[in-house]
């Protein structure tokens, strides 16, 4: 057992911003945390960093409590921060030292980082002098350059474009070879999907759904059904009970309670001739699930 | 978390904030510009005296004549008071008449169209009922006059005139000098000690300028603890800081490396002050008052209430006072830096900072005023020459808000006994401790606060919390 957060409480005036969080990172890979703005995560992630002390509950690594200063974190924040007017290779060093590493061994590791994220040129520039993606980049090689056992990544990709997201995939990636724990929060489902083993959703706090991601679609079943035809199947889905929930020009989307009720659906277009270009039945995303979960719930 | 895990890596803050600040464009130019005016400020103060003559006066190797920038100048004496010997008399001080037989208003005329540096003064009676009831001296110059010189040559002639006035109406020299003896007059409570006019002049510039400088030193430093951590905050550094050290680190490295900067550049203004008055010592009054104070047979007459007031007033310096002054100066930079970082630590957006820094300044300014409007009303010692310390004075070197910038002056000037000055210190460093476990208590609370500025009330209410 690596990191545990047990029903960790914490609260601002009436108001509680977490309520009981509690998940577990038993082995290495990448634990997502989700939730709509305002659900919770952040304040979630700084009790874990041990910024923010909870109202009750526990954060334990490796079983003993969790201490900041003692501990191996990186984290790359939300809302992403450098000195505007230092050189970047001063800050990083500085960031490094409080990290504890050594002067020599900080420069040998942001080496390696500058010249892995392509931006060598600009080690002696000042943070302002940057464009964003340039810093989003600097702000990874801050997390990553002690080389550390947890990493907190919030919003990693947001804001970069296809080609440094492809880039920060392909890092996080590594890290998860080199059997790195990871905390993920993002709105980009498909990157979390693609990441991600154990999920917790909050909303407005609480925690709505938790555990791994497989085995809650599998828990959902194939329950999302797409139908594309050349002719108009509305009178048939209604037969069989299906109202389409989505129309677009790749089909009709609808929500079955059974598989039996598509492949009724799937009996009928067939039996009437019509021509099937498409038919999918397939589990829900986590972008579907993150939405029915957190979605209209929120303010 | 005791305080000291909560400040484990301070020294790395301070570090980093110490170089990165020092290194900075706007350090370098404010202490480049700090320094030249301290050098210009101390040499000017040196050698414009001595050029004026005042150094002379001390070294006692100056004559009485003034560098008068006549080319010609005529006596109108219409009154016909001034002797021969007056107008001998007045050659000593530079005035050296053109005899002429033309008449008054054509001299004033031929002036008027003259190139510069041509004069006639013009003295003429002022009758009443065929009595004398005063004398009028007039100098008409011609244009582009050095104006100095027309208002020296005016004042000589006046109080030559004033004498032989008095000497005409049968008063001897003797007596005559013998009236020109000044009476001061002085109100002294009994028990008090006195000062001479001197005395009263150094007591009151040095606490002026101590005082200025300790505020301006202490308080822009402070600001600058305010500003930085406010930075840290709306930038989110602070975020990823608080991955590696805790928030009281943050304020802790922050505070003692404004610190220490403050205190280099208050160095480097007692440095090149003191370096600028042995530059220009050998032009400048400042050699001449040390000359003189090395010199017992110069210290005679005006030169004896100078020696003995600078004796009086420094002669208590000793490695003790430079100490303690050190020690004021880092327990008043705490005090104010410590509440500025909360006042940083309590905005959310840098545009909040500037009303939130205003209890601040308030108190800073408070304390100056504290500090120095007593040592104004010492002014009206010039006249009564009594030596005592006003209620309030006192009270400022006692009140933790007002006694870092009053406390060195008390110091530098024997104000204060010992025993006073470490009751004094030991008030400041006590509210320094209240203060710091204030901040300690409530920094790490506001320092992740986010959205509307923290109100002083809330503040306080987070320190009264467990």
């Amino acid at each position: 057992m690596s990191l545990k957060v047990e029903n960790i409480v914490k609260t601002y005036g009436n108001y509680k911003a977490v309520d009981g969080l509690s998940f577990e990172m038993n082995e290495p890979g990448v634990f997502a945390l989700l939730g709509t703005n305002g659900a919770g995560k952040t304040t979630s992630i700084r009790i874990i960093l041990g910024m923010l002390s909870a109202d009750s509950g526990s954060v334990t690594w490796h079983g003993k409590p969790f201490c900041t200063a003692n501990e191996s974190i990186g984290y790359l924040a939300e809302e992403r921060g450098l000195y505007p007017k230092y050189k970047i290779m001063d800050q990083l060093l500085y960031f490094a030292s409080l990290k504890g590493m050594r002067r020599q061994d900080a420069q040998k590791s942001i080496d390696y980082w500058f010249e892995r994220l392509g931006i060598e040129e600009h080690r002696d520039k000042r943070a302002e002098q940057l464009s964003k993606g340039n810093q989003q980049k600097v702000q990874l090689i801050a997390a990553l350059a002690p080389n550390p056992e947890l990493l907190i990544l919030d919003e990693p990709l947001s804001g970069l474009d296809p080609v440094n997201a492809e880039l920060f995939k392909s890092v996080i990636r590594d890290e998860i070879k080199r059997n790195k724990f990871v905390i993920m929060s993002s709105h980009q489902m498909a990157t979390i999907e693609e990441f991600c083993r154990d999920i917790v959703i909050l909303n407005k706090g609480k925690t709505v759904l938790q555990g791994n991601l497989n085995e809650i679609k599998k828990g959902y079943g194939r329950v999302k059904l797409t139908v594309k035809c050349e002719g108009d199947i509305t009178a048939m889905s209604q037969e069989c009970g299906l109202t389409a929930t989505e129309e677009t020009p790749n089909g009709s989307s609808y929500n079955v309670k059974s598989e039996e009720q598509a492949h009724a659906l799937l009996n009928k277009i067939i039996e009437s001739g019509i021509p099937l270009i498409k038919y999918e039945l397939r589990e829900p995303s986590l972008n579907e699930i993150f939405i029915e979960k957190a979605g209209g719930k929120n303010e | 978390m005791n305080n000291s895990s909560a400040a484990r890596g301070w020294q790395k803050v301070f570090g980093f904030t110490f170089i990165q600040f020092v290194k900075s464009k706007s350090f370098i130019v404010s202490s480049v510009i700090i320094g030249v005016i301290v050098i210009l400020l101390v040499g000017g103060l040196n050698i414009i005296p001595k050029l004026t003559g005042a150094g002379d006066i001390i070294t006692g190797s100056g004559d009485t004549s003034v560098d008068m920038q006549f080319r010609t100048l005529y006596l109108a004496d219409e009154a016909g008071i001034l002797t021969d010997e007056d107008t001998a008399a007045l050659a000593n001080y530079g005035l050296h008449f053109t005899a002429s037989d033309k008449t008054t208003d054509k001299l004033i005329e031929e002036t008027s169209s003259a190139d510069e540096g041509q004069a006639v003064i013009l003295i003429s009676a002022d009758e009443d009922d065929g009595t004398i009831s005063g004398y009028s001296v007039k100098v008409y110059y011609s244009p582009d006059t050095d104006s100095a010189s027309i208002d020296a040559a005016a004042g000589f002639v006046s109080e030559m005139v004033k004498y032989r006035n008095v000497i005409n109406s049968g008063v001897s020299p003797e007596n005559y000098e013998a009236s020109q003896r000044y009476v001061n007059t002085s109100k002294i409570e009994a028990g008090a000690g006195e000062w001479s006019v001197f005395e009263t002049m150094i007591n009151y510039i040095v606490p002026m300028v101590v005082s200025l400088i300790l505020f301006i030193l202490i308080f822009a430093y402070g600001q600058t603890v305010a500003q930085s951590i406010a930075t840290e905050k709306t930038s989110r550094v602070m975020e990823l800081l608080l991955t590696s050290v805790r928030p009281l680190a943050v304020v802790i490295g922050k505070v003692l490396a404004m610190g220490l900067i403050s205190l280099l550049q208050f160095l480097m203004i007692c440095i090149l002050g003191v370096v600028s008055f042995a530059a220009t010592a050998p032009f400048g009054i400042g050699g001449d008052i040390m000359k003189m104070m090395d010199n017992p047979a110069l210290q005679t007459g005006q030169n004896a209430d100078i020696a003995q007031a600078l004796t009086s007033s420094f002669g208590t310096l000793s490695p003790l006072t430079f100490i303690l002054i050190f020690v004021i100066f880092i327990l008043g930079f705490l005090f104010f830096a410590l509440i500025a970082a909360l006042v940083g630590a309590s905005v959310s957006r840098m545009e909040d900072l500037a009303q939130a820094m205003q209890p601040y300044s308030l108190l800073g300014v408070l304390g100056f005023y504290l500090a120095y409007f007593p040592v104004m009303t010492t002014m009206n010692s010039l006249e009564s020459g009594a030596a005592s310390i006003s209620g309030m004075q006192m009270f400022s070197y006692f009140f933790p808000i007002s006694s870092p910038f009053a406390l060195p002056s008390a110091l530098l000037l024997g104000t204060l006994s010992l025993p006073q000055v470490l009751i004094a210190v030991l008030i400041l460093a006590a509210f320094d401790v209240l203060v710091a476990v204030i901040v300690a208590r409530v920094y790490e609370m506001i320092i992740l606060h986010n959205g509307s500025r923290l109100k002083l009330g809330e503040i306080i209410k987070m320190a009264g919390k467990k």
